[in-house]
């Protein structure tokens, strides 16, 4: 799969253009105009100064932001994990802190909140909403990383069903994370601390487990975020192994991804306004990877490298099939060729 | 009164590592002193808490972009091998390395990493390994000693603070010894010391630098050096080093000072003699008895006598004061107890005087006395006292119910809840200031004592109050 282009730059700043530590994004195709991501930032674990959601056009223009911590209000976020669209466009984030689904218009407002109970269970006092998909219904699918289940919700938040607990046998979690739902209405979850994808029917039945611990080719180290596209391929963010895997539908591998990003629109306006950097940046191979034997893992290898994935914690399917994938410690996203696109 | 082994493994828990729970105490008792340092020395697994919950929760660690010295408390704290982190304490005292060049932690961290991993090998891997060292080469501006130009810094700086120390070689030495390490640079060197020293990260955040050997900038011209002669290059000017009699004295004495007892400043080394002498030499013959082996001169040093009989002289740096308090409060020691607050609490080893990654200068920290300011002294008081006097804390809670036991009966006198909960806290020998300080406690608030013989209610308040007190104390301020 060919890279289409890279989007965004690095910032440490808590407000305007530019990503830091990036959690997760949604595409939003149906607003009449251009394409606009919007982004989850979430850096500085020590102060969460910076923790927002930006908005841009595909072509890097920029919008807004909204949700940061420094404005004082009920929008803001503590520690949001992961974002979807429903079918009014309304932009739904998980906080994993505050027990929330915060849901806000477009354009940023904040509209109304739905909370999450805990009280039934007796594992946790928290909830720990991780992963959101919300189906073409509009039912919202949460993933709990503290009591280890799926709940389904309606729009409004009333649970309609609840399916899961702590374990790894088929149909149990362990600290779910990222989940998409494909176009047949089947959930799939990235069971992130077993290391598979398991794939529900909307009623929460088991249909299908997808991979293993390790990191041969089909296996996976902490998958955090896993997207379906209309064809029913699957993209799987092997977060610990740096790359992502595209499976088909019966989980055969068609591809491993390892990044080859490319500058960025961003990029390039901050680099002609700071010519010695560019300079001695064109002088370097940034792609080098002869390196010592300690170093020789797929952790260093992204650390050591300004191409490869580090840290590809999020991936989203746009309508065109595009392929997406947020990298936290690169602080961009880079964007794929439809799968099987020759 | 504690039985002396007792005494002992709490002795070595201290300096090997960052103290001792009354359950570790209790595990530890079940073996001989031998076999406790065998497994100091060759732990069986490295358990600590899990990266991969670290980096989901504090996802900025993932990319060690800031945050090191939390991630490393985390791993201090939560580690089943306290040796291994100590050691990596040790070196990093010694060769000191600073992010506040670099701007690059997780090349700090891989530097730190390299110390868990060699640190206790044999010393002439370590020193090429820190020869090669990205970090360290770039914090030396090793990357611009060149052959047609060479730069001193690492060259002088690896015999004066890393080996040899300062009086055993020649300006000429120095000289020598960097132009067989030209070359030895960092890839992409030009584009990361330019990142560097323009604190960028931008436009991809931070790119972390890894070991290059440039042999067009190599000098390959004879060398003569401390009376040897030849094409030396780095590894054979290291070879060099260790096989000096000064190296194993400087080592020895570093390691004295770390694990038995307070030196003066290194920059006094020159014209103070070690504090034992004896103790050095024994060291010195182990060193070259074991080949340069760190870990077998560690065994000797552990099971010697002198550090057997070294309790309490020495003052707790900021990071075991810290470090040591958590693991008995009990607070970031699991999985289920990541939390943004550790940011914040390990800062307070800055304000003590101790900021990890960020040394001083190239000469690393002045330890012994010159940890203990006025204000550098309220913050350990008040930092320990404020984790160990909170019930709340897993540790405080499990030292409150062992006392609670151990003390069955509902009255006891003052002077067994003194002995309890020094015990507690690791403190054998409550000494008579401190155990008076307790008697004050309690006639401050008008409750009628006798002396140490008094009786009294053990209540959860009490207990705590008494705790406070003992990690207020300056027993507790030393190890």
């Amino acid at each position: 799969m060919k890279t289409v282009k890279t989007i965004g730059i690095n910032s440490n700043q808590p407000v305007g253009r530019g990503f830091n530590f990036p959690y997760d994004i949604a595409i939003n195709d149906d607003l009449g105009k251009s394409r606009i991501i919007y982004l989850l930032n979430r850096p500085n674990s020590a102060t969460r100064l910076g923790t927002r959601i930006q908005y841009f056009t595909f072509e890097e223009e920029w919008i807004g932001e909204f949700g940061n911590p420094l404005d004082d209000d009920e929008a803001k976020f503590t520690r949001p994990v992961t974002l979807d669209f429903n079918s009014k466009n309304q932009l739904h984030v998980t906080d994993e802190a505050t027990d929330e689904i915060k849901i806000f218009d477009s354009d940023g407002n904040f509209q109304r909140f739905i909370k999450l109970d805990s009280d039934s269970h007796r594992n946790s006092d928290q909830f720990g909403p991780a992963g959101i998909a919300i189906d073409s219904d509009d039912f919202i699918y949460v993933s709990s990383r503290y009591l280890n289940v799926i709940q389904k919700l309606t729009s409004e938040g009333r649970v309609v069903t609840e399916w899961g607990g702590a374990g790894s046998g088929p149909g149990e979690f362990e600290m779910p994370w990222g989940m998409d739902v494909d176009a047949q209405g089947n959930l799939y979850v990235a069971d992130w601390r077993n290391d598979r994808i398991q794939k529900f029917d909307s009623e929460g039945n088991l249909l299908h487990i997808f991979g293993e611990s390790g990191v041969a080719i089909g296996q996976f180290n902490r998958p955090s975020s896993v997207a379906v596209d209309t064809n029913m391929n699957i993209a799987v963010a092997d977060w610990g192994n740096e790359r992502v895997q595209i499976l088909d539908e019966g989980g055969s591998v068609l591809n491993v991804l390892e990044g080859d990003a490319t500058l960025s629109k961003w990029s390039h306006e901050w680099l002609d306004v700071n010519l010695d950097e560019r300079e001695a940046r064109n002088r370097a191979d940034l792609k080098v990877l002869d390196l010592p034997e300690h170093l020789k893992n797929s952790y260093h290898e992204a650390s050591q490298t300004e191409h490869k994935f580090w840290g590809p914690v999020s991936v989203k399917f746009d309508s065109d099939n595009q392929l997406y994938v947020t990298e936290h410690s690169r602080h961009r996203i880079q964007v794929f060729e439809p799968v099987n696109l020759k | 009164m504690v039985s002396t082994s007792t005494e002992l493994i709490i002795h070595l828990m201290n300096r090997a590592g960052f103290g001792i729970t009354p359950d570790e105490l209790d595990a530890c008792s079940l073996m001989t002193y031998e076999d406790l340092v065998e497994n100091l020395l060759n732990p069986s697994e490295s358990s600590h808490i899990s990266d991969d919950i670290l980096f989901r929760d504090h996802v900025d660690l993932h990319a060690s972009r800031s945050g090191v010295p939390a991630y490393w408390a985390y791993r201090m704290i939560s580690t089943q091998s306290p040796l291994e982190e100590k050691m990596s304490l040790f070196w990093h005292g010694i060769f000191a390395t600073g992010n506040s060049k670099l701007n690059n932690l997780r090349t700090l961290l891989n530097q730190i990493e390299m110390f868990r991993r060699s640190g206790t090998g044999k010393f002439d891997d370590l020193l090429i390994k820190l020869s090669q060292d990205p970090a360290m080469l770039i914090w030396l501006d090793n990357q611009d000693n060149l052959n047609e130009s060479i730069n001193e810094n690492y060259g002088r700086e690896i015999l004066e603070l890393f080996s040899m120390g300062v009086g055993n070689y020649t300006e000429d030495d120095i000289k020598e010894c960097a132009r067989a390490f030209t070359g030895w640079s960092v890839a992409n060197s030009e584009y990361m010391s330019l990142m560097a020293q323009k604190d960028s990260i931008w436009p991809y955040g931070r790119i972390v630098w890894h070991y290059d050997f440039k042999p067009g900038i190599h000098d390959v011209d004879n060398k003569e050096f401390l009376g040897e002669a030849g094409p030396f290059n780095g590894d054979d000017v290291i070879r060099i080093i260790c096989n000096q009699e000064a190296t194993a004295r400087f080592i020895a004495r570093h390691m004295y000072n770390f694990f038995v007892a307070d030196e003066v400043p290194v920059p006094q080394w020159k014209d103070t003699p070690p504090k034992d002498p004896a103790a050095i030499d024994t060291l010195v013959e182990a060193y070259f008895k074991y080949e340069h082996d760190i870990k077998s001169v560690l065994r000797v040093l552990l099971t010697s006598d002198f550090f057997k009989e070294s309790r309490y002289q020495k003052i707790k740096s900021p990071v075991e004061l810290v470090i040591g308090t958590l693991r008995l409060s009990g607070e970031y020691n699991d999985d289920s107890k990541v939390d943004s607050s550790i940011f914040g609490v390990i800062a307070e080893s800055d304000y003590m005087g101790q900021a990890l990654c960020n040394p001083p200068s190239v000469e690393g920290w002045h330890t012994g006395e010159e940890w203990i300011s006025s204000g550098a002294l309220v913050d350990r008081v008040n930092f320990a006292s404020q984790h160990i006097g909170n019930p709340d804390n897993d540790g405080v809670k499990h030292i409150l119910n062992r006392i609670h036991a151990d003390l069955k009966n509902d009255t006891h006198t003052i002077g067994e809840l003194i002995e309890s909960c020094g015990n507690s806290v690791g403190i054998t020998r409550v000494s008579g200031d401190t155990a008076d300080g307790v008697l004050d406690l309690f006639t401050q608030e008008e409750v009628q004592t006798n002396g140490q013989d008094t009786d009294i209610a053990i209540e959860d308040d009490t207990i705590l109050r008494v705790l406070e007190f003992m990690v207020s104390s300056r027993e507790y301020q030393l190890c």
